[in-house]
This record gives C-alpha cells, structure tokens and sequence, in this order.
C-alpha cells in the first residue's frame, strides 16, 4: 500500500515540476508568472498560506511580491542584512524553529507571525541572494521528508533562477524605457538645433523668413501623403530645413538684390546647393539621404536644374518633392525682385511647368493633399496654415478637381 | 485561455458548486473567492460537486487547500461529491480530505448536511 502511495506521490511531483516549467517559460507578466509558480508549490505541498519575496540589496529588505491565503499583509515587508543571508543553507527550507535564534527572525518576527511561516525558503540563483518563500502550515503532517524537501529544494532552485530572469528583465526593461526616453530628448534637442539653423538661414534673407521650416512642412505633407515611413518622413523634414545651408556663404547683398542678377551674381547664387551638400554630407545623420535631398533641390525633370542638370529618373522622390517645396514656397512669397504670386496663380504655375520643372506624379500628390488640407480631412495640415489666408477654398478646390482630373486622364 | 468556469445552486441555506473544466490555473482562484464570499454571508454549508471537472493540476489542488483553510477558519462544512478516483487519490494525497465530507454523489452530501446544524 506505501509504495503504491510513493508512487502516486512520485507521478504527482513529477506532473508539479512540469507544471511548473511551463509556468517558468510562460509568456505571462511578472508577477502573475511568480504568482502561479507559487500556487504550483503549495499545491504540491498542500500549503493554503504562503507569500513569495524579492530581495532589495539597496534597502536590505525582502519586499512581498506574491501571497496566498493570507490577509492583510499587503505592503509588509522582512529586514535582512547581508550577513544574514550567509546562515541559510541555499534553497533550502528551513523550519522557523531553526531560525528563531537568528537575529533574522528577531527583527521580523511580527511580520513572520502575520504570515503564519512554518516554513522558510531562501532563494539563491547561484550564489546570489534573491529572495524567499515563507509557507505556512500544511493540511498534511507539519513537518517534511527528506524527500520533500528535496524536492523543495529543487523546485526553490527553478523559482529562484526565473525571480532572477524575471528581474534581470525587469531591470533591463527600465533600462531599455530611460534609454528610449533619452534618445527622445535628444532627438528634440538635435531637431530643436536643426530648427535654429535654419532660422540662422532664413535670417541672412529678409525675405526668406521662415521659408525653410514651410519647405519642410509642405515636404512632409507630400511625403507622407506618398506613404513614406515615419523615419523617412523626419529625414526629408530635416533636409527642408537645411536645404539652403549653404547660403551662409553668399553674399548678403547679392541675396536681398532688388534688381536683375549680373551672370556672376546668379552663378555665385547657384553654388548655394553644391556648398549646403558640402556642409551636410559630413553630419552622419540617422536619417538616410539628407544630403542628397539637400544637393539636388534646384534639379529639373527636364534637365535644366543645377548642380548636376539630372532629368526624370535620375530624380529620387525625394529630390522631386524638395524641389516643388522649395519652389512653391518662392512663388508664395515675397522676393526682392517681384511680390508673391496667390495661391491661385502659383498652383497654375505649378501645373504650367509639369514635366519641366516639376515631376507630375509628386505633384499630383502634391494637389491631392492641398485639396484634403482644404476640406479639413487631414488632421495636422502642413500645407494652408502657412499660406496666406485670403484665398477662396471652393475657387481653389474647383482648380485643384481640374487639374487632377486632367493629369489622370 | 482559461476553460474554467463555475455555477452555483442554493437550496435550504446549503449552497452547491459545480466546478467546470480544467482546474490548472489562476482563474481557479474564482471557486476559492466564491466559497469566501459565502462563509462571509453566514452560509456555512457548501457542496463542491466534480461532475464536470475534467483536470486538476498543483494549481489546482493550491486553490483547493485555500478553499479547505477558509473551511477550518470559518467553522463551516464542506463536502467533495461525485470525485473521481485519480482527483480522490490526490486529495488523499495532499492531506484536502481529511478537512472535508467525501460523498458519491451530491444527493448523498445533501441529505448528510441537511440533518447537520
């Protein structure tokens, strides 16, 4: 009868330490990971009362994780010291009479009577100290075999590595959260400094205020609107707002000259691409192709831009949508030799010089997302806050219809 | 994903559970609330009926030790029915029987606890 029962007993703890394997390796959070784990345990050993520890080596103290069957114990906590953790025989239970004359038990000895411990487990992974398991009294006889708690010990050694994982990951979670956060500090203060180059830009051209920002605005709608990635998005914002960094070295007189440019004059004027290229290809920037963005934005479809005179093609998308943005935004506003053109005028503009100067598919897009901008199906418009406001939207959407219509048919 | 779930039956101040489904995880822990709250109430009679538990693992049997503890701190009387043998042999096992009244079916639980104060 005995060895039928051992054997019962044998298949019952087998099953336990497979159940608690796949609890161990379970997908679940933390703490109802560490909860169940604990169920399985006392479920083995047919303990109602237990709580599970983890140890806080700052504050020497094993702070509850886990409970069951017992009340109002929340928040309770057991002071330990170093030194005490070097009595315990590793992993393994310890009866509280064992403990009594320890000066462990003595600090924590009304919270040791709140969780009814008969029963203490401190848990090591490895030689690392990281916690305990208090039980209370079982259903069963008080005390345990020699084979129970061998089989304690075991399952205390899995609960202890998985409270070491489980927190390792925790502690790498955190890490991973402020190293996040971090990064986006720093992404703002990076683009908060992109920002203030380009105001320092703009500045140099009294008409040419703020012109950089609404050329990376109008490039981010036409971007996004073509579905670009986010990532993708950011870097052609970035490139609007540098596009013109190379103007800090033209002449401040030749750049605010109310009359005709002299050849020379519009020859030191065309560099401005070449030198912006210059600057920023030797910023290594997270975001891929700045710099080309940056050096093509006075290129053509039809071959007739600068600096390299590409056509169609040899065009990227991005190039395409820099140079419409670029080129929108002169016509939309003042220069110092012609006043701007109305929204109107410069949308025919646009659609005049299609396959010329601009590519028709960015365009189209381009149209498409004003036209979105001004029926107020776009939550965050990019393009009509910077322009002015004395347009009138059913004369500019019935244009926008035309010419879209035009361009798919 | 929890196949577990439990219905409740009350009748002359005795309550009957039926525990449905795999008893191997948290959402067991439902039965051990269930019972707590009847104790709470005064109604110390209740009848655990097995008929519809398919499995019980160590967690499992944890939530029964619980549903046994709250038994023995509120005086009450807990009966086991309709148990089969390898639930019963855990039980034993674990020391959960010799806390509770084990009866073939629910009829016999019944008409014990009827007769009991």
């Amino acid at each position: 009868m005995k060895r039928k029962w051992d054997l019962k007993r044998l298949i019952f703890n087998i099953s336990s330490l497979v159940d608690l394997g796949q609890e161990v390796t379970s997908s679940k959070g933390y703490n109802e990971k560490m909860k169940t784990t604990l169920y399985v345990v006392t479920g083995m050993f047919s303990v109602p009362k237990a709580a599970l520890f983890v140890y806080d080596s700052n504050h020497h103290r094993l702070e509850l994780l886990t409970y069951k069957g017992l009340r109002e114990i929340d928040g309770i906590s057991l002071y330990i010291k170093a030194r005490h953790t070097k009595t315990f025989n590793k992993n393994e239970p310890h009866t509280i009479d064992e403990i009594r004359n320890n000066s462990f038990y003595e600090h924590n000895n009304n919270a040791f009577k709140k969780l009814h411990t008969k029963t203490f487990i401190p848990l090591f992974a490895k030689d690392e100290f990281v916690g305990a398991i208090t039980l209370g009294k079982r259903l069963v006889r008080t005390s345990y075999l020699q084979s129970e708690k061998d089989v304690l010990k075991v399952v205390a050694n899995q609960m202890a590595i998985t409270l070491h994982n489980s927190s390792l990951f925790k502690k790498l979670t955190a890490k991973v959260s402020e190293n996040k956060g971090l990064y986006e500090n720093m992404r703002h203060i990076y683009h908060d400094t992109i920002q203030a180059f380009a105001a320092a830009i703009d500045a140099k051209d009294v008409y040419t205020k703020n012109h950089s920002y609404r050329v990376a605005r109008y490039a981010v709608a036409i971007a996004g609107e073509l579905g670009w990635k986010e990532k993708d998005v950011e870097g052609i914002y970035v490139a609007g707002l540098l596009h013109d960094i190379g103007k800090i070295i033209i002449d401040k007189e030749v750049m605010n000259k109310c009359e005709e440019l002299s050849v020379m004059e519009m020859s030191e004027i065309k560099k401005h691409p070449q030198i912006s290229y210059d600057i920023i290809s030797k910023i290594r920037f997270p975001w891929k192709d700045v710099a080309h963005f940056v050096r093509h934005h006075h290129e053509r479809v039809d071959g007739k831009g600068y600096p390299d005179s590409l056509q169609g093609e040899e065009l990227s998308d991005g190039v395409k949508i820099l140079a419409l943005a670029d080129a929108f935004d002169a016509m939309t506003t003042d220069r110092p030799y012609r006043g701007k053109l109305s929204l109107f005028d410069a949308l025919r503009e646009v659609k005049k010089c299609l396959g010329a100067q601009f590519d028709g598919k960015i365009s189209n897009v381009f149209f498409g997302v004003l036209k979105k901008e001004i029926k107020g199906e776009i939550r965050e418009a990019q393009i009509i806050p910077h322009l002015d406001k004395d347009f009138d939207p059913t004369v500019i959407n019935t244009l926008l219809e035309g010419i879209t219509a035009e361009l798919s048919a | 994903m929890n196949n577990f779930s439990i219905s409740v039956r009350s009748a002359n101040n005795i309550i009957v559970i039926m525990p449905n489904g795999y008893v191997n995880d948290l959402g067991a822990e439902k039965l051990e609330h269930a019972c707590e709250q009847f104790f709470d109430k005064g109604l110390k009679k209740i009848v655990i009926n097995f008929s519809d538990v398919q499995f019980i693992n160590s967690i499992g049997a944890s939530v029964f030790t619980s549903v046994v503890q709250k038994t023995l701190e509120y005086s009450s009387v807990l009966c086991f029915t309709n148990m089969k043998k390898i639930h019963r042999d855990v039980f034993d096992m674990l020391g959960i029987t010799k806390h509770v009244r084990v009866f073939k079916d629910e009829r016999d639980a019944l008409n014990f606890l009827k007769d009991t104060e």
